[in-house]
């Protein structure tokens, strides 16, 4: 696993470089957070283990109905965009959008930054 | 059909997944992750969402039952159960006193939301340096003068053993709604 530090680093340039991305998590599967950038309101432990359930809710949903593998989680609200998706075995990234989001950037990316961080934490 | 929703908390490693694995007669709806907080030291996978069981009580009545998370972090989770459930068990790790803070801090949770029926189940009281029941109930803030619900030991992989605390947990909810 690499360092936090890495992590941060990589995670807080996909925020700030990446317009209308609001903030982002990257937590374990059972709900710990790796690393964040988050609006000051959130609370980092509460968001990180609640990303952990919902991924995990929607994965055995999406395996109980036949959806096959499951990409994504997204919650759209009037506000904008929570977007879970798994980072390789280990990890579960979320992400924060702005309603505004144009919904395919924001899903290409994800996957790009996936590809950067899969890597660091398996 | 009439459907009783039951929940099952109580600690890490308390046997909330394995109460409802034991006695449910469908395959379990579980949500576990491995585990890499200080859970790993108890055991390999945690839940992180909630389980879900279900047994038929006889034809007209059917018991769903929830479990949730043991830890902290997942309180909201808690808070989503508990509001959907008529009565609940708590389950607590007779052999690891440390636990009883937490056993304690949940029963406050769920107090400050909701009153509905409880019972306590103590698991693994035949386990080392396990506390007699007494010393548990008066650790988890029960005393003569507040009124203590239903004790029940339960073996969590005994499928009398749940099926019989489950028992005590419907009576409990019965009496409570004749009233």
């Amino acid at each position: 696993m690499a360092q936090a530090s890495m992590l941060t680093e990589v995670v807080q340039k996909f925020v700030t470089a990446t317009p209308d991305i609001q903030g982002a998590a990257l937590v374990t599967p059972d709900g710990l957070s790796l690393t964040s950038v988050l609006p000051g309101s959130m609370d980092e432990e509460r968001t990180s283990a609640m990303s952990a359930a919902m991924l995990s809710l929607g994965e055995r949903i999406g395996q109980e109905l036949s959806r096959g593998i499951v990409d994504r989680i997204v919650i759209e609200g009037e506000k904008g965009y929570s977007v879970m998706v798994s980072c390789g075995d280990d990890a579960v990234l979320l992400v924060l959008a702005a309603k505004e989001a144009k919904q395919g950037l924001l899903f290409l990316e994800i996957k790009r930054i996936l590809k950067d961080l899969a890597p660091m934490v398996s | 059909m009439e459907i009783f929703k039951i929940a099952v908390t109580g600690n890490v490693g308390a046997g909330k997944t394995t109460f409802i694995r034991t006695i449910s007669e469908t395959k379990v709806v579980d949500t576990e992750r491995r585990a890499t907080d200080e859970t790993s030291l108890l055991k390999e996978n945690t839940t992180v969402a909630f389980d879900f069981g279900r047994i038929t009580l006889n034809p007209e009545q059917v018991l769903y039952m929830y479990g949730t998370p043991g830890q902290s972090r997942f309180d909201f989770m808690w808070e989503i159960v508990i509001n959907q459930v008529e009565a609940y068990v708590l389950l607590v790790a007779a052999h690891r006193p440390e636990d009883f803070r937490g056993a304690r801090r949940i029963l406050t949770f769920i107090n400050q939301r909701v009153q509905i029926p409880m019972i306590i189940g103590l698991t693994h009281t035949d386990c080392e340096g396990a506390w007699q029941k007494e010393d548990i109930i008066l650790a988890l803030g029960f005393s003569a003068n507040k009124e203590c619900p239903p004790v029940v030991q339960v073996n969590p992989e005994n499928p009398g053993s749940v099926a019989q605390s489950l028992v005590v947990l419907l009576e409990e909810l019965m009496s409570v709604s004749v009233v």
